[in-house]
């Protein structure tokens, strides 16, 4: 399977030192500034290390949130502000972007950027292991498991920490509502496409798999909606993933479909669904070849030549073949003219976010420490030179290696 | 956060008190 997700890149973010001169003012504080720039550097590594697991990443995670938190949170008893907040600047790239940075003077910006970022790696990460040949079950649930984290950590970025942003995220960028809604209900899609898959092997009954895919194609369709109202140039290469995936499983939702009403003996309308399916499978396919042909950020997937994608063809063909068979020589029923309103309800297999929480704060984050942080001490002459503009360089991300193409048995 | 039932490898139920995977399918396949 792999090549089967499409994937925006990384972000990218300039260097951040934690050098903070005189206003760390004793060794504790010090080794505060010390242990960010550290396990930032190190979080950053994980972003691009191939043998990164999920442990590892959480690990490296929690060292650097956990630290970063004392710039955010309450440390003096008050509702006020933590005084360390706005002190220093973070810039980082948006997916959708290029090299363009946003920067603020905001801890809670960093918290967000580089949250989105950690949810990023679980979606890449899920998008690698379904690139192994013979995926195992272990590997699905894994798989299954890392976009139902991801969705979870970008939810908690909306409903928590962006609100609290000073400046909102402009258009377009990561931040902003439209993109982050995106990216929560196209990884919950996607772990309902590992769910079909499974229920498929399984041989779960047609009305199930009908439903998921039914229910998985809508959210494909509202995905791609958010994103209407965002520029084509930068969007348009991932609304034609997201179309091309509605489309794809709605051929699924009416191919199944139409085996229930088959098993009910409902052959006209079974073959009026099957119908309806092989459309929906030529858009796909169409689809398919207009997504590779649109420029945009991304790495571009390859579904159409999955034996997932190719097989439905074939299961729509054979299907709709014995339904005319069974009608010529059985029902003699009239094909209807409309095609049957799917007004299916999946009740098993819906993917909901993993609830996600920053770790605790670091112990090394006391009340005393945090009062010798001294604002009033900051180097004048530092903060009066126009420091060069550190650049932001893309992330180099390792390539997705494609494999022989199994079908992807999950059972 | 809320603390965990079961262990992560546990067979749950879903709302209507099937016994479902990890995925949220029925245990049992009704084909």
């Amino acid at each position: 399977m792999a090549h089967w997700f499409h994937r925006n890149p990384l972000k990218a973010t300039a260097p951040v030192s934690f050098n903070f001169y005189g206003v760390a003012a004793s060794p504790a504080a010090n080794k505060i500034c010390n242990d960010l720039k550290m396990t930032r550097a190190r979080l950053l590594e994980m972003f691009t290390d191939l043998t990164c697991t999920p442990e590892i990443m959480k690990n490296a995670t929690d060292a650097y949130f956990s630290l970063l938190q004392g710039f955010i949170a309450s440390l003096d008893g008050t509702t006020q502000e933590n005084k360390m907040r706005f002190f220093q600047n973070f810039k980082w790239t948006d997916t959708l972007q290029g090299n363009t940075p946003s920067a603020q003077q905001d801890a809670v910006f960093e918290l967000c950027s580089m949250g989105f970022n950690v949810a990023l790696w679980h979606t890449k990460f899920a998008s690698r292991l379904t690139g192994k040949e013979n995926i195992t079950e272990p590997e699905a649930k894994e798989v299954h498991k890392s976009l139902k984290t991801a969705a979870g950590i970008f939810k908690h970025l909306k409903d928590a920490y962006i609100p609290r942003l000073i400046t909102p995220a402009e258009k377009g960028r990561d931040l902003e509502t439209r993109v982050i809604d995106t990216f929560i209900v196209q990884c919950q899609a996607e772990a309902q496409e590992v769910t079909i898959a499974r229920a498929i092997e399984l041989k779960h009954n047609a009305s199930l798999i009908a439903a998921l895919a039914f229910e998985t194609a809508n959210f494909y369709q509202k995905a791609d909606h958010t994103l209407n109202t965002l520029e084509p140039d930068y969007s348009g290469k991932w609304r034609k993933y997201l179309q091309l995936k509605q489309h794809f499983y709605m051929a699924y939702a009416y191919c199944y479909h139409g085996q229930t009403l088959l098993a009910s003996d409902k052959c006209g309308e079974a073959i009026r669904s099957l119908q309806e399916a092989e459309k929906c499978y030529s858009r796909a396919e169409a689809l398919c070849k207009e997504y590779r042909q649109t420029k945009g950020p991304g790495s571009t997937a390859k579904p159409s030549e999955q034996v997932f994608f190719l097989k439905l063809g074939g299961l729509i063909k054979n299907t709709l073949e014995k339904c005319q068979r069974e009608n010529g020589f059985i029902y003699f029923h009239k094909v209807p003219a409309e095609a049957p309103q799917l007004e299916l309800k999946a009740s098993y297999g819906l993917a909901e976010p993993i609830a996600f929480e920053f770790p605790p704060l670091s112990d090394q984050c006391t009340p005393q420490t945090y009062s010798t942080f001294d604002l009033t001490r900051g180097s004048k002459d530092d903060k009066a030179k126009p420091k060069q503009e550190e650049e932001v360089k893309p992330v180099k991300e390792p390539d997705l290696k494609p494999q022989k193409d199994t079908g992807c048995a999950i059972s | 956060p809320a603390i965990p039932e079961g262990m992560p490898s546990d067979s749950r139920t879903n709302k209507d008190g099937v016994l479902v995977d990890e995925f949220g399918l029925p245990q049992i396949p009704a084909t």
